[in-house]
This record gives C-alpha cells, sequence and structure tokens, in this order.
C-alpha cells in the first residue's frame, strides 16, 4: 500500500464565473498525518478541500488510497474522505440527530441494525449519544459541530476533511473540539484561520494564497511564519 | 433562537404518543372520514364526535388550550368559506338580515349547511391538530413513507421542518438590523427594505439549498432518501384501531335510532 494516502498533481480549478480558484497545486498527505491548511480569506482553502472527495472537478490528478479520482469511483472516494463543511447548518439537514448521523451509512446501504450500529457508535465517539433522538434545529452550535463530526465518523472514513472547524465556537467549545480532534487516529486535513488550534492539532502545515501553496513546514515552527500571510 | 414548534408536545409520554404512528395516521383518517360524511342536520353525532376528541385530547395529556389555539388559527378561513353558503340557497326563510335598505334572505337549508360545514370544519382540524402534535414530525414523515406516501413530498417536508425556522431566524435578523439603522425615514423607504430582505432571503435559502446538497452528495446521496426507521405492530395498537372503530360506528348507529 502506498504511504500517502492523498496525492494531489498539478491540480488547477476556476470557478464557472472565470474566478481562478487554484492553480497548480501540488500536495502529498501521508496516511496517520494531520494537516493544516492556513491562509488569507479567499485563498482557495475551501475550494481545495471540495476537490479531495470530488464536489468540484479541476483539471489535474488526485490519487487517494491509491486510487485516481475519477466519476466512476466517486462513491468508493466519498467513503474513504469524510467531508465536514463549515457551516453545520448546512452539514446536518436531516430532521433528527439520528437520521442525519445515519444518514451516510443508510446510502452506503447498510442494513438498519448496522446503521443505528455505527451511529451509536459515532455519537459515543463525540460524547452525543444522549442527543441522539433530538432536532437538529435544538441543538446548540458547540452540539451541532459535534454531530457534524459525527455525521462523518458513522460512516468509517480513513481521512477527514474540515472547513473551519472551530469558527463560531466559545473558548471552552473549543477547547472540548481540540480534543476531541486530537483523539481521532485517522489522517486529517483542516483548513483553519484558527492558528492556535492548527498549533495543537496538526503536525505539519501548508500556506495557500491566491489559489497556490506557497510554503508549508512543520508545526510549531512554521506557524509563526504563516501567521505574518493571515 | 427560539420558536415555537408543532410538535412541541409530543414527547409527552402517553397513551397516544406511545401508539404506532401509522395506526394514528389510520384512525385519524378513518375519522376523518366519518365526520365528513355525516348528515349536515345530525347534530347528536356532531355532539358525539367532540366528545370523542375531547377523550382522545385527555389521553394525549396534551393541554385543550395549546390545540384550541392552534386549531382556531385556521378557523377564519373555514368561516370565510362557509359564510357563502348563507345566502346561496332558495327555499323557506330563516331569516331576514337587513342592511340599510337592502334586505338578506337566509335560507333555512342555508343556515343548516352552514352549521354544518363549521362543525365539520373545526371537528377536522381538531383531529388534525391533535395528531399532528401527539406525534414527532419526523415519525409521521416516516409512517407516511412507510406508508407508500410519495417520497418527494415527504422529503420537502422533511427539508421544511429542518429549515424553516433557520430562515425565520435569518428574517429575524435581518429585520433587527434594517430596524437598527432605520431611524425614521419614510413608509416608502421601509417598503423598500422589506422588498430587498425578501428577496435576499430567496437568494439566501437559494445558496442553502447548493451547499446542502453539496454535503448530502458528501456523504453518498444518490436520489433518494433511506429512512432508518423501524416500526412494529404492537397489540396495543391494533387495540386503538378497534377501539377508534368501534366508537365510530356505535356512534352512527346511536344516531341512527334516537335521530330519527
Amino acid at each position: 500500500m502506498e504511504d500517502n494516502i492523498i496525492k494531489i498533481e498539478n491540480l488547477s480549478y476556476s470557478y464557472p464565473d472565470g474566478n481562478r480558484a487554484l492553480s497548480d497545486i501540488n500536495l502529498d498527505v501521508e496516511r496517520g498525518e494531520a494537516l493544516g491548511i492556513v491562509g488569507p480569506n479567499g485563498a482557495g482553502k475551501s475550494t481545495l478541500l471540495l476537490h479531495l472527495n470530488g464536489i468540484l472537478q479541476g483539471s489535474g490528478k488526485i490519487k487517494i488510497a491509491g486510487q485516481e479520482l475519477t466519476e466512476k469511483n466517486i462513491n468508493l472516494i466519498r467513503r474513504i474522505v469524510g467531508l465536514i463543511f463549515q457551516d453545520p447548518d448546512s452539514q446536518l439537514f436531516m430532521p433528527t440527530v439520528f437520521e442525519d448521523v445515519g444518514f451516510g451509512p443508510a446510502n452506503m446501504g447498510m442494513k438498519k441494525q448496522e446503521v443505528a450500529e455505527s451511529v451509536r457508535r459515532a455519537l459515543e465517539e463525540v460524547d452525543m449519544l444522549p442527543s441522539i433522538a433530538r432536532s437538529s434545529h435544538h441543538l446548540s452550535v458547540g452540539e451541532k459541530k459535534r454531530i457534524s463530526i459525527a455525521t462523518v465518523l458513522s460512516m468509517n472514513p480513513q481521512v477527514l476533511v474540515m472547513d473551519e472547524p472551530s469558527s463560531n465556537l466559545d473558548p471552552k467549545h473549543r477547547r472540548e473540539l481540540i480534543k476531541l480532534l486530537n483523539k481521532l487516529e485517522m489522517t486529517k486535513i483542516i483548513a483553519s484561520h484558527d492558528l492556535e488550534l492548527i498549533a495543537q492539532t496538526c503536525s505539519r502545515v501548508v500556506l495557500m494564497e491566491n489559489g497556490k501553496i506557497i510554503s508549508g513546514g512543520t508545526c510549531p515552527n512554521f506557524l509563526a511564519e504563516a501567521a505574518l500571510h493571515c | 433562537m427560539n420558536h415555537s414548534f408543532i410538535d412541541e408536545h409530543s414527547h409527552i409520554d402517553s397513551m397516544l404518543s406511545r401508539l404506532d404512528p401509522r395506526v394514528k395516521i389510520v384512525s385519524f383518517v378513518v375519522f376523518l372520514f366519518f365526520i365528513i360524511f355525516t348528515r349536515s342536520d345530525s347534530l347528536l353525532r356532531f355532539a358525539l364526535y367532540g366528545l370523542l376528541i375531547l377523550i382522545l385530547i385527555g389521553l394525549s395529556k396534551i393541554p385543550v388550550y395549546y390545540i384550541l389555539k392552534r386549531c382556531f388559527v385556521i378557523v377564519p378561513f373555514i368561516l370565510m368559506t362557509s359564510l357563502f353558503l348563507l345566502f346561496g340557497n332558495q327555499g323557506a326563510t330563516f331569516t331576514l338580515i337587513h342592511i340599510g335598505s337592502f334586505q338578506i334572505n337566509v335560507a333555512a337549508a342555508g343556515w343548516t349547511m352552514f352549521l354544518s360545514v363549521m362543525i365539520k370544519g373545526i371537528l377536522s382540524v381538531l383531529c388534525l391538530t391533535l395528531l399532528t402534535a401527539s406525534t414527532p414530525f419526523p415519525q409521521l414523515l416516516a409512517a407516511l413513507e412507510n406508508m407508500k406516501f410519495p417520497k418527494l413530498i415527504t422529503m420537502i417536508l422533511s427539508f421544511m421542518y429542518r429549515y424553516i425556522f433557520l430562515i425565520e431566524d435569518e428574517a429575524m435578523k435581518m429585520w433587527r438590523a434594517m430596524k437598527s439603522r432605520s431611524t425614521g425615514g419614510s413608509r416608502l423607504l421601509r417598503l423598500r427594505a422589506i422588498a430587498n430582505m425578501i428577496g435576499i432571503l430567496f437568494i439566501k435559502s437559494f445558496e442553502r439549498g447548493e451547499t446542502v446538497y453539496l454535503a448530502m452528495c458528501s456523504r453518498g446521496f444518490d436520489g433518494t432518501l433511506k429512512r432508518t426507521y423501524h416500526f412494529d405492530l404492537r397489540k396495543h395498537d391494533l387495540a386503538f384501531l378497534f377501539n377508534i372503530s368501534i366508537a365510530l360506528i356505535s356512534i352512527t348507529i346511536l344516531d341512527n335510532f334516537l335521530g330519527r
């Protein structure tokens, strides 16, 4: 098996309105690594993340777990890469927490019993099991963030991709989130402005600006330099 | 922000809330048909139906004022549609209404029709209110889907239930932001601002729809929503269905004997 779970070669992408969001991205992510992506607003961080499970498809090559991402294996790739959107109100769209966390597993073709089991396991992992029967719109922001993570964990992904996980969180919930992220052992890719969160959860960081990766380095040392850019 | 929800009392533990939602839907729909097909002059039957609904409300442990409050939101609509029945009928005069020099003839048949439509309307709304108030909305949807109700409609309802409060929140936030910046100004100006707000709300909802769809695709959505609810029909569900049917049939028979 290849060591690099994600391999991106010469990826470029322009939005339909002509705005060039990514140009010539090359990035390798090792299995089990926690990678932080930092950069100012509009640098292309979110656009890059949307490529990792084929929501957006630009020119260039993306290999996930040794397989090239194409239209054909997109369902398989989406089981490997779990993407969590920044706004939990977009991530949570079903009427109850149970149905939301079970949405992915049900789409994977699991039986009812297995779906229920993976929902329980995922909710237990994020400490939200007591909320299993609640409605998503009754949850607080911190709870919504946790459930958002569970919606992807229930699919047992190998890579967890998160866009601004700490936005709108108060310090206490932010600390809890960092603890939770450190507990999860799969490969993680986190895009954020929250440099402190990146410092505490990631081992390597890349810096994006104007749709390009301009530099990168190991976590504590490189962040001071990155801080000047974002 | 906090809102009231259509199923805010649905978590009260009661005999009615423990029922299989499918049985509840069937029972209440049967009840509705009985109400609708009652002859318009059978006041005794209407009274007994009312009594039956009261008993059911009692069994649900939902506060009566809550059901009535919800029900009376719809009463003006029923009144508006049935009001015309008063004047549309020929036949023996029941009463005459004088408005200035005009004289309006209200026929006896029209009056009975008006009354029966009002009563039927109110009883039906009470029935449906009790059904929706005593069942968590997601369960109601799952039950409908289980009973082969078109999935597209249950999906639309499901998203409505999830997002209507979010849209309300967004509207409220914009409203507050507008108010905190509008000091005086003409009414026309404010009206224009409100029109813009409605437009923005549409665009925001549209964009929200796009991201939600992407989030769904990320988790393997393939066009059909797969429900993970599991229902079982137990003895007390069937007993409830049986009892309701017996009660409705007895009311009909009783009315046939006494009402003639």
